[in-house]
């Protein structure tokens, strides 16, 4: 699978896929190993945030009235600006699987290059919003200092907002990695009807990083 | 674009979602993602709130995990492999939340209430007017479970 330089370039004008580990019948037969594999990991990443979900609706029963003014408090413009970002960005990275899946690699390395955009765009609002929270000292913990937030539990709130976004944020940094590494093997055209499931798998990464923020959103900014 | 084994064309045509079909579902999910803001500005209470956007985050995720995550076409395994890891988060949730909701302070024990949780959220240093949790309040999280601690 490393090495794309031994392989010879098709007629049709992708590269041969790589060789068939000895224990697969067929190519096809590898794929959906490959995708099973993928499934399995996102069920354990769903597991992952299950405990930060929890957490909010633990401390959300026992706070709702902080976590009420701390919700009012966030920008609901940057947070749907981020949730259509990211949407989007799961729109382009499907497409470029369609493509990949058809054998165009080159559209697929562009759509691929959209996301990844689309994802630096999401951490540079993100990062906005942190600044804001930093400067207005709406802190986890023992950090907390901002006023407007009257109610108990305004620290034990940006626990939950801090440790969720910032997890989500990590999966994000992820995901744009992977992306990356799929769109330059999708430039040196690897990928083709028989063989693209990295493209698959990573689109799958970056999807499920699309369904946490998903709930997330209305979550933290809306109710 | 070009053309493949047979067996290759055949577990093509099997998963196919064609592009106007993915621009269609992001059009119905940006429409969903402006719904959820709708319902958050409606004049109804905190619970119809968060059961509104839940419900419709819901319909979101199982629009992405059918047509953009190809679970429609797909394979039965990883069905069952998404869906199970889901069942096993609603149980998580529903048994924690039952516990959390359905907690009393045990009003006829000669135990004293454990000092309030809300006033150990505060930090010390808080400018004055910030403590302002009323003192005696009860149904907080402390009391039934730490006054079973003190014994």
């Amino acid at each position: 699978m490393q090495s794309s330089a031994a392989r010879k370039m098709t007629p049709e004008g992708w590269l041969e896929p790589p060789p068939l580990p000895h224990h697969y019948d067929t190519i096809e037969n590898h794929q959906a190993a490959l995708r099973f594999g993928m499934w399995l990991f996102l069920g354990t990443e769903v597991l992952l945030f299950a405990g930060i979900f929890l957490g909010y609706f633990v401390f959300r029963h026992y706070f709702p009235e902080s976590f009420e003014q701390a919700a009012r408090h966030l920008s609901v413009v940057l947070g749907t600006a981020n949730t259509l970002l990211l949407l989007t960005s799961s729109l382009t990275v499907a497409l470029a699987h369609h493509n990949a899946e058809h054998g165009k690699n080159r559209n697929a390395f562009w759509l691929l290059m959209a996301s990844v955009s689309m994802g630096a765009g999401f951490l540079g609002i993100k990062a906005v919003e942190y600044t804001e929270k930093f400067h207005e000292g709406a802190l986890p913990g023992k950090f907390f200092s901002f006023s407007e937030i009257t109610a108990p539990g305004g620290p034990v709130f940006y626990v939950v907002y801090f440790f969720s976004t910032g997890l989500h944020a990590l999966h994000v940094v992820v995901g744009m990695s992977l992306l990356t590494w799929v769109a330059i093997r999708c430039w040196r055209k690897e990928f083709s009807p028989t063989y693209y499931a990295p493209v698959e798998n990573a689109g799958l990464y970056w999807h499920l990083v699309d369904l946490v923020w998903i709930f997330l959103y209305p979550l933290l900014y809306l109710v | 674009m070009a053309t493949t084994t047979p067996h290759a064309a055949a577990a093509h045509a099997k998963h196919e979602t064609g592009p106007s079909r993915l621009v269609l579902n992001w059009l119905v999910l940006c429409g969903l993602t402006f719904a959820t803001f709708g319902f958050s500005q409606l004049p109804i209470s905190p619970g119809m709130h968060l059961a509104a956007a839940l419900t419709i985050s819901t319909v979101k995720v199982v629009l992405v995990v059918l047509i953009f995550m190809h679970l429609w076409h797909g394979e039965g395994i990883n069905r069952i492999v998404f869906v199970t890891s889901f069942v096993f988060l609603l149980l998580l949730m529903f048994f924690v939340m039952a516990d959390v909701v359905t907690r009393f302070p045990l009003s006829n024990s000669r135990i004293p209430p454990m000092p309030q949780v809300d006033q150990k959220m505060m930090p010390s240093g808080m400018p004055p007017g910030m403590s302002n949790v009323p003192q005696g309040h009860s149904g907080g999280p402390g009391p039934s479970s730490g006054e079973a601690g003190k014994q």
